[in-house]
């Protein structure tokens, strides 16, 4: 490489620049909001500094939003990779070459779809009378009703069930590519030393992928915190406020309900904050 | 054979029958009539009706709806294209003592809550009198695609052979030249693959295009949950069929997406 050319500045500095303002300006202007009493119904508004985030903290809806979205972040997390190793074990074990191209190109469709398109899919197969989901249920109990969706017990599990559906099956194809680069030799050793074939993963080829697995993990930690439009299309925080996560309790307080725009943005920053400082910290450590 | 990889191999039927099952459900739904949805035992046979499908593309606010989401992300992806693949090329290729932390920004990008972008975003859009237009759109997405396509595009041109680019240097091709006409076309397969990615990633976004627009701008996605919400009388065929024409660009991304992995994973084993 040439040690003297502008080519590093030229290409580099403009886009920096381009992504540092379209970042900043509203992650700033985010705090901004949060300190003032902006509401949607009126342009008057006036400092009123850490109120915002005082009420936050004896405002019982957002703590059962704060916990709601601890629980979804877990329940996906843990699903999702469970299914991913689950999955791509057996692809590796059991199908052929051709089958695992099959299986590989069946697998990645569900991630493509829009998310909004997946909660509707899965939206009508839940419905209680008529979904293609429950219509096992109907036919085993002779026709009582089971609508996941309503009930307060399993409506979050219903919803990431299709988070579940979308990533674990992608994840899956991932898994199996990694196990596919191992080198052969110490699962051969393994097997001579009459190791079981899930010995072998368990203890063997799983531990070897351990960085890789965490980074993937990580990746569906990210993206798990975008999980707004299933549970807008799918539930809309319902029942009650059982799976009313922080940004569908945003939206809500900032658009539908009250128009409460700095009451939302508060919200929005301390969810910031949280995920910034939380995923800096991972990201350190993975990379370390 | 040994019940074990018996039931591993129906355990993995299951699982792309499950990937695949609900979506031919809902295109199948799509070319029913009403009557023939709303059964208590699914139907398989019926006459089928292509009266959804032409409602839906004969709708004004569904046109608007594509036209403005290819519009906006179609922009969006270019402008990605124009100011992440050089970026993505000069950090690969010019490491510096930055390079690192300029990675890490463009991953926490993607750490940002989306409402946290939208609230202040709207507020200054509205201030701004572009709220509500696909310009406010285009400039929100670019902020996606720019990183995305930044981050996935430094390892495919690292992937590069360093050799063939010297050996462009040595004869006598210029910085800009070597970018342009070796690097560009050598880590192309994956680029196109980070490309595909992010309008996958802008055509499925859902609540910033649902925050900034009301009317006029309003993306394929917000007009297909609207339709859901006409009262109790769903109009399910309607609906399954505005899901269907939703998903569809995605999937169209299908070969492009998975060959993308197979290079990933390819690279990695050499």
């Amino acid at each position: 490489m040439p040690r003297r050319s502008s080519l590093p500045v030229t290409f580099v500095v403009p886009t920096l620049v381009i992504l540092l303002i379209l970042s900043m300006v509203p992650t700033l202007y985010a705090i901004v909001i949060a300190l003032q009493n902006r509401e949607l119904s009126s342009t008057a508004y006036s400092y009123v500094w850490f109120s915002n985030f005082v009420d936050l903290f004896f405002d019982r809806r957002f703590l059962n939003a704060v916990w709601v979205s601890v629980k979804w972040e877990v329940v996906t997390v843990v699903a999702t990779m469970a299914v991913a190793i689950g999955l791509g074990v057996l692809m590796f074990e059991v199908a052929s070459p051709r089958l695992r191209n099959i299986y590989c190109l069946l697998f990645i469709i569900p991630v493509l779809l829009p998310r909004v398109s997946a909660a509707f899919v899965w939206k009508f197969a839940y419905h209680p009378l008529y979904g293609i989901a429950t219509y096992p249920y109907r036919l085993l109990t002779g026709g009582l009703i089971f609508d996941p969706l309503s009930k307060p017990a399993t409506a979050l599990f219903a919803v990431a069930s299709v988070d579940v559906w979308q990533w674990g099956l992608f994840f899956a194809v991932i898994v199996l590519k990694l196990l596919e680069t191992l080198p052969p030799q110490p699962i051969e050793a393994a097997r001579l030393d009459h190791a079981r074939r899930w010995q072998i993963h368990a203890y063997v080829t799983l531990p070897m992928l351990k960085a890789p697995l965490i980074s993937l993990m990580f990746v569906k930690m990210i993206e798990s915190l975008r999980s707004f439009d299933l549970i807008y299309v799918m539930t809309r925080g319902g029942p009650g406020v059982a799976t009313e996560t922080l940004d569908m309790y945003a939206f809500s307080q900032g658009f539908i309900e009250s128009g409460k725009v700095s009451y939302a943005s508060a919200m929005a920053v301390l969810m910031m904050i949280a995920t910034v400082i939380t995923f800096t910290m991972l990201w350190k450590r993975v990379q370390a | 054979m040994r019940p074990g990889r018996l039931i591993g191999k129906t355990v993995l039927a299951f699982a792309g029958f499950m990937a695949v099952f609900p979506l031919l459900w809902t295109a199948l739904n799509s070319l029913k009539n009403n009557v023939d949805i709303i059964t208590r035992v699914p139907r398989v046979v019926f006459t089928p009706t292509l009266a959804n499908i032409s409602y839906i593309i004969g709708r004004d606010s569904v046109m608007t709806g594509l036209y403005n989401s290819v519009i906006a992300c179609g922009v969006a992806v270019l402008i990605g294209v124009v100011l992440g693949l050089p970026a993505a090329y000069a950090v690969a290729r010019y490491p510096n003592r930055w390079a690192g932390d300029i990675q890490f920004f463009v991953l926490s990008l993607r750490f940002l809550p989306p409402v946290a972008v939208a609230i202040p975003l709207m507020v200054i859009w509205l201030q701004l009198g572009l709220y509500d237009t696909l310009a406010a759109l285009i400039v929100t997405y670019s902020l996606l695609t720019i990183s995305v396509i930044m981050w996935l595009a430094i390892p495919a041109f690292q992937a590069v052979p360093k050799e063939v680019e010297e050996a462009a240097f040595v004869d006598g091709y210029g910085a800009y030249s070597v970018f342009w006409r070796i690097a560009l076309p050598v880590a192309a397969r994956s680029l196109i693959g980070a490309v595909a990615f992010s309008f996958v990633l802008v055509w499925n976004e859902f609540l910033i295009a649902l925050m900034l627009s009301s009317s006029n701008a309003k993306t394929l996605p917000i007009v297909a949950s609207e339709l859901s919400q006409q009262g109790m009388n769903v109009p399910w065929g309607i609906l399954n069929a505005s899901v269907v024409l939703l998903s569809l660009p995605p999937l169209l991304f299908l070969g492009v997406l998975s060959g993308f992995l197979n290079s990933v994973f390819r690279q990695k084993k050499t």
